[in-house]
């Protein structure tokens, strides 16, 4: 079982995801934004985070990586936005621009979200 | 005689094809060039440029025939005069001069001499609205010209400006200068600190220091930066906006030739940030008198190691910058058109989305800031975010570039504080006998004097800088009349909304100059204009109806019910 915490403006999709990770035996705490997300990781320390893009701000999920990364938050980031189909550019992980640890497309299927998320924590 | 004339010229072609690209995007320069050599743009050029670059001839008569100016029916004259017709010039006695012009001349704008010397033209906005009357000839500027000037300049002309002393380039009027103007940054200062950060830091150390582009939109410039930076893909641009455009604007005018450094080391900073390695400048042709001046000043940096190769010994960055020049096209300040126009296409927005930070200039992520937003980045990476986040308020961070004309004591240059009022800066500027103000030139809002406690910010009133002031005597109903011809030419007749929704509102003010005109007409107006902001394509049909109905709304007893003076 894994600390999760979920950083995302779309409440039906964090309940979406909450309920898959539950299914999968992890506890799951959501926050709505780029700045409750920043308190939430002080307060949650999760052992894993998954991360929109597009929140109040197009790129805060960019931004809030940068951020993290910089107060040495060094855990599993994973970035789950549909930035790249909405904007019609292509994302990926980037040790510098984006440091998280893997990036996936919305909408995801629960069975990969899983694997990843177990990926993740195992890495 | 014809089949040396086109060797002669199909020569031409593939020289300058060598000195701008062999692809669409080096069609507006070579027209451009052509165009100043021979003058008339012919059948014959534009079906050898069409060859050269293996497009068809009616794609580029498509773009001859859509920027001002360029010409492909009546030859000009080894002379075009062209006059300013926009509000700024219109308020300093335009009309007096321009008939002198045509008076001494013997013909009408629009039209050239039988000796083929002169050609009359109006021009939208010269970017001398704080020195107007101004007329443009060739590449020489006039400032504050009078009636009884005209014969003077017509006979410098006739004598090529032989006896006439020029000065380089016109000096702005700059009366307030703040922590920007006064930046005293040594030569390669911003650039050189930047560098010393990685990409994300540049583009957080923006973030942090709340920078809102300065172009009149307010979009997060770090929010730009950090999409176009991180998208992954190997070629990618930066584009500076210097297609100022808008009525009343003259603030980049001076700053791309008093901050020419800084506003480069901007775009070598974002060409760092967002991982492109080349930029260009897009220069209104209304200000070719700065070409010469801005190429120096390029090649200056790429002598100096500033642009180039492996910049500043920092190994794989590499980053040059080139000048386009625009053609007399308003809405190529927009930045799809322009995006449009740097690919040789004519200048008609693109819709939004995708926006073109995704699929900007050939299908490549881009950035496009005003030379503001640059000129601010280079200094913010220079001294730091907090530095600049001390002025202004939470929302509009920092000092911000104001253009100055009308009826004012002091008109001019003035860099103020976001967030101040409009009565602050009338008392600064010497109009405190304003009625109104436009803010935010022809597409900006018109505040009346009741209202000028509210503050320039982009939390209230936003402005790319444009401030005109119109004193107690001005009539409000040729101020919006000024502003729908401006529109009416300038609309590039995409989308209906705004192709026929500026002629109609012209249409009504005449009526309302006239005395003809109803209120529920009038309502009908309203309404029609309402529409346009909702349903045209792109900012300029969005926002050309907002001074009419701001004058309605805060002037309706002066504009109804007219008089005509008896002929
Ligand atoms: C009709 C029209 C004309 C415009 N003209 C200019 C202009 O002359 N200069 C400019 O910087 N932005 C202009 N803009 C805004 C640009 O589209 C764009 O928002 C701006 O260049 C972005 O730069 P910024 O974020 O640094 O302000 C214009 C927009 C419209 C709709
Ligand atoms: S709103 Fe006007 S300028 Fe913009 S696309 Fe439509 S017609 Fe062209």
């Amino acid at each position: 079982m894994a600390n999760i915490l979920i950083v995302d403006d779309d409440q039906d999709f964090v309940e979406a995801v909450k309920s898959v990770l539950v299914s999968g035996g992890h506890r799951v705490v959501a926050a709505y934004s780029r700045e409750t997300g920043m308190d939430a990781v002080k307060k949650e320390n999760p052992d894993l985070m998954i991360l929109d893009v597009m929140m109040e701000q197009p790129d805060d999920g960019f931004a809030m990586a940068h951020d993290l990364r910089k107060a040495e938050f060094k855990k599993p980031i994973l970035m789950l936005s549909s930035v790249g189909t909405i904007s019609g550019m292509t994302f990926d992980k980037d040790s510098d621009m984006n440091p998280v640890d893997a990036f996936e497309e919305k909408p995801i299927k629960p069975e990969r979200l899983l694997a990843k998320v177990k990926e993740l924590l195992g890495a | 005689m014809q089949l040396v004339e086109r060797e002669k010229l199909d020569k031409r072609i593939e020289t300058l094809k060598q000195c701008y690209g062999n692809d669409r995007s080096a069609l507006l320069p070579i027209l451009q060039d052509l165009q100043a050599e021979y003058g008339l743009l012919t059948g014959l050029i534009m079906q050898e440029t069409a060859h050269a670059l293996g497009i068809h001839p009616v794609e580029v008569e498509g773009v001859a025939t859509f920027y001002s100016f360029l010409r492909t029916d009546q030859k000009q004259g080894k002379y075009v005069i062209r006059l300013c017709r926009t509000i700024s010039c219109d308020l300093a006695g335009k009309a007096r001069v321009a008939r002198q012009f045509e008076n001494e001349l013997g013909i009408r704008f629009g039209e050239t001499t039988k000796d083929g010397l002169f050609t009359l033209e109006y021009t939208n906005c010269l970017g001398m609205c704080d020195q107007g009357p101004a007329v443009m000839i060739n590449d020489r500027l006039f400032a504050k010209v009078t009636p009884q000037m005209v014969p003077q300049i017509i006979m410098d002309c006739r004598q090529d400006f032989l006896k006439t002393v020029f000065p380089e380039i016109t000096p702005s009027d700059v009366q307030k200068e703040g922590p920007i103007l006064k930046n005293a940054l040594p030569f390669g200062e911003g650039l050189k600190k930047a560098l010393t950060l990685s990409r994300s830091d540049v583009i957080a150390t923006i973030r942090e220091a709340g920078l809102k582009g300065r172009g009149g939109a307010g979009f997060p410039t770090a929010t730009k930066w950090q999409l176009a930076g991180t998208a992954v893909s190997d070629t990618k641009y930066v584009v500076c906006n210097a297609d100022e455009g808008e009525p009343g604007t003259f603030k980049d005018r001076y700053l791309l030739h008093a901050q020419t450094d800084l506003l480069l080391a901007g775009m070598t900073i974002a060409g760092y940030a967002i991982g492109a390695q080349k930029g260009y400048l897009y220069l209104r042709g209304e200000y070719l008198y700065l070409r010469k001046h801005l190429e120096k000043s390029i090649e200056k940096r790429r002598q100096s190691g500033l642009l180039g190769k492996d910049i500043q010994g920092k190994k794989g960055f590499s980053f040059d910058v080139e000048l386009r020049l625009g053609a007399g096209a308003y809405i190529c300040g927009e930045e799809t058109a322009l995006i449009e126009s740097l690919e040789g296409q004519r200048g008609e927005p693109r819709n939004r989305p995708p926006f073109p930070v995704d699929t900007g200039f050939m299908g490549n992520p881009t950035i496009v800031n005003n030379v503001e937003t640059f000129i601010d980045a280079a200094i913010i990476c220079a001294k730091g975010p907090a530095w600049f986040a001390e002025y202004g308020t939470e929302k509009s961070k920092g000092t911000k570039l104001f253009s100055i004309s009308g009826d004012c004591k002091k008109p001019g240059i003035y860099e103020l504080p976001f967030g101040i009022t409009v009565q602050e800066l009338l008392e600064e500027v010497g109009g405190e006998d304003a009625k109104a103000v436009q803010i935010g030139g022809a597409s900006g809002h018109c505040i009346p004097a009741p209202e000028f406690k509210r503050n320039i910010a982009f939390e209230d009133i936003s402005s790319g800088g444009s401030i005109i002031v119109f004193g107690k005597n001005r009539d409000m109903l040729q101020v919006a009349k000024n502003f729908m011809e401006f529109f009416t030419e300038e609309s590039c007749g995409q989308c209906t909304p705004c192709r026929e929704g500026n002629i109609k509102i012209l249409e009504g003010i005449e009526l309302l100059e006239k005395g003809r005109c109803s209120t529920s007409y009038l309502n009908e107006l309203i309404r029609l204009g309402e529409t346009m902001q909702l349903a045209s394509k792109c900012g300029l049909g969005q926002s050309s109806p907002n001074a009419f109905l701001s004058i309605v709304e805060h002037f309706k007893n002066e504009i109804l019910g007219r008089v005509p003076e008896a002929v």
